[in-house]
């Protein structure tokens, strides 16, 4: 059994973005040489999110308008402040929320080398408040 | 679209050249942020909307012993993108500050003056050691922007800070143009007051302390009155975001839902900032 953490970076453009990793964590688990196990796939940030859908342009649209109309750009949310801790304007309310509707990370089987995945199956770091250089692990855990 | 205030404190690339930057940025500027590659804040500018901006260093060397930013470090930035506008920091309690300012002007082409009286610990109108800095910067021909107000920063004073220590400047240089930022919150009457009097007071719209740039904004101006930007001060209101304390694309979309005036809002967000900085004349040269 071995388990490898493997730390990669994203720099995201603008504000909302939908970008599609699948082949760069197929990669990384290729490269492992784990031929049975797991895969874990989790961004290291809380206004970021990870999350599997169909890989249409259309839907990633979609995705984004119903994370805009759940959780909109105003409203009366507390997280609005200075945050001492940072020494900056906390003001990323919804983009916190977004997150925590579509969660952090995902999960995949590895059978023979290779990461079981639906046909139309698409890995997806979202950014949620960019533009920011992002980080996200992959964690390979098997034999 | 310019953006007249943005420290250029958690770019890693600054910060990796300067062994004593982290410390300054962390225990006198007061930012605990992970750094982001100089493409970030490029980006943050594209997202907000914004050409070009403004990187402000602040010289605490009598105060904290360190500078947020240096002269050179500034000069660095401006030869790794054309999106940043330099401005220098002097330390007004070292004799050699006026040198030193025509230095960084003539020698690294900044074009800008930024003072801190909260954080460099001197008072504006100590007429031994601040009033040589702003005849220098007055016979340089460059805008001085003092900071006024609330000062973030743990160290900060911010009752070194208040904006009618500044009327005693503008009655001794009435032709050195000087930005307040942030309003001077939350001494905005007075500052507002200031711009109203003099033409050569200048006003940013870096107003942070509670609630959404947006909530924040507004609430300030409408205290203010909107008609007083449009009609009285439509020249002197400049848009600044004071990033990294917020994102600029936040505090981009609070002015624009003020709702002003098109003409008014394209003044505040560029062409008051480049008629502050000579931007046209260069242009035209």
């Amino acid at each position: 059994m071995t388990s490898r953490v493997i730390r990669f970076g994203i720099q995201t453009t603008g504000d909302t973005e939908t970008i599609d990793i699948t082949e760069r964590v197929r990669d990384m688990v290729r490269e492992t040489g784990v031929q049975d196990g797991l895969a874990l796939v989790m961004t290291l940030h809380t206004t970021t999110a990870i999350t599997v859908n169909e890989g249409l342009p259309d839907l990633e649209d979609d995705i984004v308008e119903m994370l805009q109309r759940l959780a909109p750009a105003e409203g009366d949310y507390r997280h609005a402040r200075f945050l001492h801790s940072d020494g900056q304007m906390a003001v990323n309310a919804p983009s916190h929320l977004r997150g925590a509707l579509l969660g952090f990370q995902c999960m995949f089987p590895i059978a023979d080398g290779e990461m079981v995945m639906g046909g139309r199956q698409t890995i997806y770091f979202v950014e949620l408040d960019g533009p920011l250089y992002r980080e996200a692990v992959v964690q390979v855990i098997g034999a | 679209m310019i953006d007249i205030h943005t420290h250029p404190v958690q770019v890693a690339e600054l910060l990796d050249r300067d062994p004593d930057l982290p410390r300054a940025v962390r225990d006198v500027f007061g930012l605990f942020m992970p750094p982001q590659p100089l493409r970030t804040y490029e980006l943050h500018l594209d997202e907000a909307g914004t050409d070009q901006a403004v990187v402000l260093p602040i010289d605490c060397t009598t105060a904290h012993g360190a500078k947020v930013v240096s002269n050179e470090g500034v000069a660095w930035l401006m030869e790794q993108t054309d999106r940043v506008i330099g401005f220098a920091s002097v330390d007004p309690n070292e004799a050699d500050a006026p040198a030193k300012l025509e230095h960084a002007v003539k020698e690294y082409g900044l074009v800008g003056l930024k003072l801190d009286p909260a954080l460099q610990l001197f008072d504006p109108a100590d007429r031994d050691h601040a009033f040589p800095v702003y005849e220098q910067a007055l016979q340089l021909d460059i805008p001085v922007l003092i900071h006024c107000g609330l000062s973030w920063a743990r160290v900060g004073r911010s009752s070194k800070a208040h904006p009618l220590a500044l009327e005693e400047v503008i009655h001794a240089f009435p032709d050195l143009k000087i930005v307040i930022p942030h309003f001077g919150w939350p001494w905005v009457d007075e500052s507002v007051m200031l711009a109203l009097k003099h033409r050569n007071v200048y006003l940013d719209t870096s107003i942070l302390h509670s609630g959404t740039p947006p909530e924040s904004i507004r609430h300030t101006l409408e205290r203010v009155g909107l008609d007083a930007l449009d009609r009285s001060l439509h020249a002197q209101v400049l848009f600044g975001s004071n990033y990294p304390r917020v994102d600029p694309k936040r505090v981009a979309d609070g002015v624009r839902r003020l709702g002003l005036r098109p003409s008014l809002e394209r003044k505040i967000f560029d062409t008051n900032a480049r008629e502050l900085l000579n931007m046209n004349a260069q242009v035209a040269a």
